[in-house]
């Protein structure tokens, strides 16, 4: 595949505490192609917001990616010095973050957080970095964008302020966007509008995503695949499509019966016992079998390997090389 | 059946969010009103599921407060089993408020990290007298833990023991302590990640089946409240803009409102639906726009919208308050 942005293989980041080491994530492998956008579900824990961040180097210590090679566009990226990477960061990779108002700077306006990031990148005039500014506020959904770029962030209101970030992520031109968590601060009115705004504008500027988010909704609606983290580990990566529809994983399918949807008849939700083991007592073997309806002996003894089951690939010992186990 | 529990009639609550006295005279302000809750009224029935649904800033939280007493109404009246809350003093007023309880939200700031889970459970049984010795309230409050679904032995732990779910267990064994009849959930699952929500929802199912409880369900999430209420209200901007029956209301949404919410859900079953972007945000209270304040994101509102405001029309269906609105 010679279209492949991102290849992430093996990846593993480890914390050290007093008590000991820290596997918060623990071999995560994908890749990611050229203009897709890929999601990162999992509960809270799992991992999803330090795989975002390991890929762009930003693991502050104690962490450390301890094994694992993160590629971007053919370039290993993962053992850069941070004066390289920082480069890199700009120029390739934009970021959206869960909470607007943290990643805005309040004491400047607008228009001067975007002309200074435009400045930064490009070899233009003060002038036509202003115009391109209003342009990108114009895409982004801002109306009167020629005036509002001289407000500051707190004039604007909590979907105004992600449609500025979105903005300042997609000054540079960069090929890969990396969104945590971007609409849950959001009213759900909000979270959809944002949701549209971020997938027209990727797919305008023909950026790859990385969408990190709780929300199976929220992928639903903007993802080409989606890739389910558990305990730090890949449980389920494939088309949103065909993992909301059949899931394989039995984790999937537990998370995806827990949802409560308006068209769902019926009384309960499927319910998943007990929560995610804490980082610090995960079991051995499979780290979903102490919650796993259908847990043999093997899962307990045994890390799954990942499996392609259809068009998906599955880290479960239910699957056999050949199609999954009903 | 129509026994009503709870009814709300004209419930109103005004924040004073002015500048201080002098900066105001200085600066020559006038005084700044937010209108939270502007003139709600609505019945809860006995044994029934009553959720409010609505955005941040809609006047969910504000009126949960207002019905469980935290907050005082500016006006309006609330009565709870045909007794006026705002009437009895004293000890007919600590009779009364044994039989109703609150959940919140955030299960990390309502319980008190320094008191073991045993004493905060117990906590109602002693403020009421409840049980009257200590050996009793004990066995009382392990019987609450496995009626929630927790070990009897958890009553010695401290909160910071447990996880998200499992302190919201708490909250709802404390909740239950005192034997009520009707419990206000502040949004119980917003704070817990969705495997989790799903054995808290089951549970709220189950105890209210057991109990034969009455929930006022506060949510901004109209999958969540599909499956918990028997009857919704949708809140816009403090005001009450339609009441249905839950199937009713996801089947035949009648409020424009409400049908830009329905259209905003996500497409799980991947149906290939159309998911409709609403238009818009929800607008600064302190100044709302003048009419029916959905009118600058409704796609059919006319001139009259702007200047009217427009009341609540019942129907057997439901209630809801729009001039243009079809469907009774």
């Amino acid at each position: 595949m010679s279209d492949t942005l991102l290849g992430v293989k093996d990846l593993v980041v480890e914390f050290s505490t007093r008590r000991g080491i820290l596997t918060a994530v623990d071999k995560v492998s994908f890749d990611l192609e050229r203009g897709e956008v890929l999601g990162l579900v999992g509960e809270s824990g799992a991992g999803k917001s330090i795989t975002g961040s390991a890929i762009v180097g930003l693991i502050d210590p104690p962490g450390r990616i301890a094994a694992g090679t993160v590629h971007l566009a053919g370039q290993r990226i993962d053992n850069l010095p941070s004066e390289k990477m920082r480069r890199i960061r700009g120029d390739k990779i934009g970021m959206v973050f869960q909470d607007p108002l943290t990643s805005l700077n309040p004491l400047y306006t607008v228009a001067k957080q975007l002309v200074q990031t435009i400045l930064t990148h490009k070899d233009i005039s003060k002038k036509q970095a202003r115009d391109r500014a209003i342009e990108l506020l114009d895409k982004v959904g801002i109306p009167a964008a020629d005036l509002r770029i001289d407000d500051y962030p707190h004039q604007f209101s909590g979907g105004m302020r992600q449609r500025v970030v979105i903005a300042l992520a997609l000054c540079a031109d960069p090929e890969l966007i990396i969104a945590d968590e971007p609409t849950t601060a959001l009213d759900v009115s909000v979270q959809s509008q944002i949701v549209g705004v971020l997938k027209k504008m990727c797919s305008e500027h023909g950026a790859s995503v990385i969408l990190i988010t709780h929300d199976m909704g929220v992928i639903a609606e903007a993802a080409d695949r989606v890739a389910v983290l558990y305990s730090g580990r890949m449980a389920e990566i494939g088309p949103v499509r065909d993992v909301i529809k059949h899931p394989q994983h039995p984790y999937t399918k537990g998370l995806m019966g827990s949802i409560p949807t308006i068209t769902q008849e019926g009384d309960r939700l499927t319910q998943i016992p007990g929560s995610m083991p804490r980082l610090t007592d995960r079991p051995p073997g499979c780290a979903f079998a102490p919650r796993c309806e259908m847990a043999m002996d093997v899962c307990r003894q045994n890390h799954p390997e990942e499996k392609d089951v259809g068009t998906a690939r599955v880290a479960c010992h239910l699957m056999r090389k050949e199609g999954a186990v009903a | 059946m129509k026994d009503t529990l709870v009814n709300v009639e004209n419930l109103t609550r005004i924040f004073d969010v002015s500048k201080p006295w002098l900066n105001r005279v200085i600066e020559r302000e006038e005084k700044k009103l937010l209108l939270a809750v502007n003139g709600v009224s609505l019945e809860i029935r006995r044994g029934e599921t009553f959720a409010l649904v609505g955005e941040s800033g809609s006047g969910k939280s504000t009126i949960a407060k207002m019905i469980v007493g935290l907050l005082s109404a500016s006006q309006g009246k609330i009565d709870f089993d045909g007794i006026d809350l705002s009437q009895p003093g004293g000890a007919e007023m600590r009779a009364l408020r044994q039989r109703y309880q609150m959940i919140f939200q955030d299960p990390f700031a309502s319980l008190n990290p320094r008191w073991r889970v045993n004493k905060i459970i117990a906590e109602p049984l002693r403020k009421f007298d409840m049980e009257s010795s200590e050996s009793a309230r004990h066995k009382r409050v392990e019987e609450l833990l496995e009626l929630v679904g927790m070990s009897a032995k958890d009553g010695v732990k401290f909160p910071h023991e447990f996880s998200g779910g499992q302190r919201q267990r708490i909250a709802i064994a404390r909740a239950l302590s005192s034997n009520p009849e009707f419990i206000v959930c502040d949004e119980p699952t917003s704070a817990l990640d969705v495997s989790v929500q799903a054995q808290i929802l089951n549970l709220m199912r189950d105890l209210q089946d057991e109990l034969g409880l009455t929930y006022l369900f506060i949510s901004h999430d109209l999958s969540i409240v599909r499956h918990m209420a028997n009857r919704i209200g949708v809140l816009y901007l403090g005001r009450l803009v339609e009441v249905a029956d839950g199937k009713e209301l996801f089947r035949n949404p009648r409020h424009p409102y409400t049908k830009m919410l329905l259209n905003a859900i996500p497409d799980l079953d991947m149906t290939g639906r159309e998911v409709a972007r609403p238009d818009g945000e929800i607008p600064n209270p302190i100044n709302p726009p003048s009419g029916c304040t959905f009118h600058p994101r409704c796609p059919i509102a006319t001139e009259y919208c702007k200047r009217e405001i427009p009341s609540a029309r019942n129907s057997e269906a439901g209630s809801v308050a729009c001039f243009e609105a079809t469907g009774d």
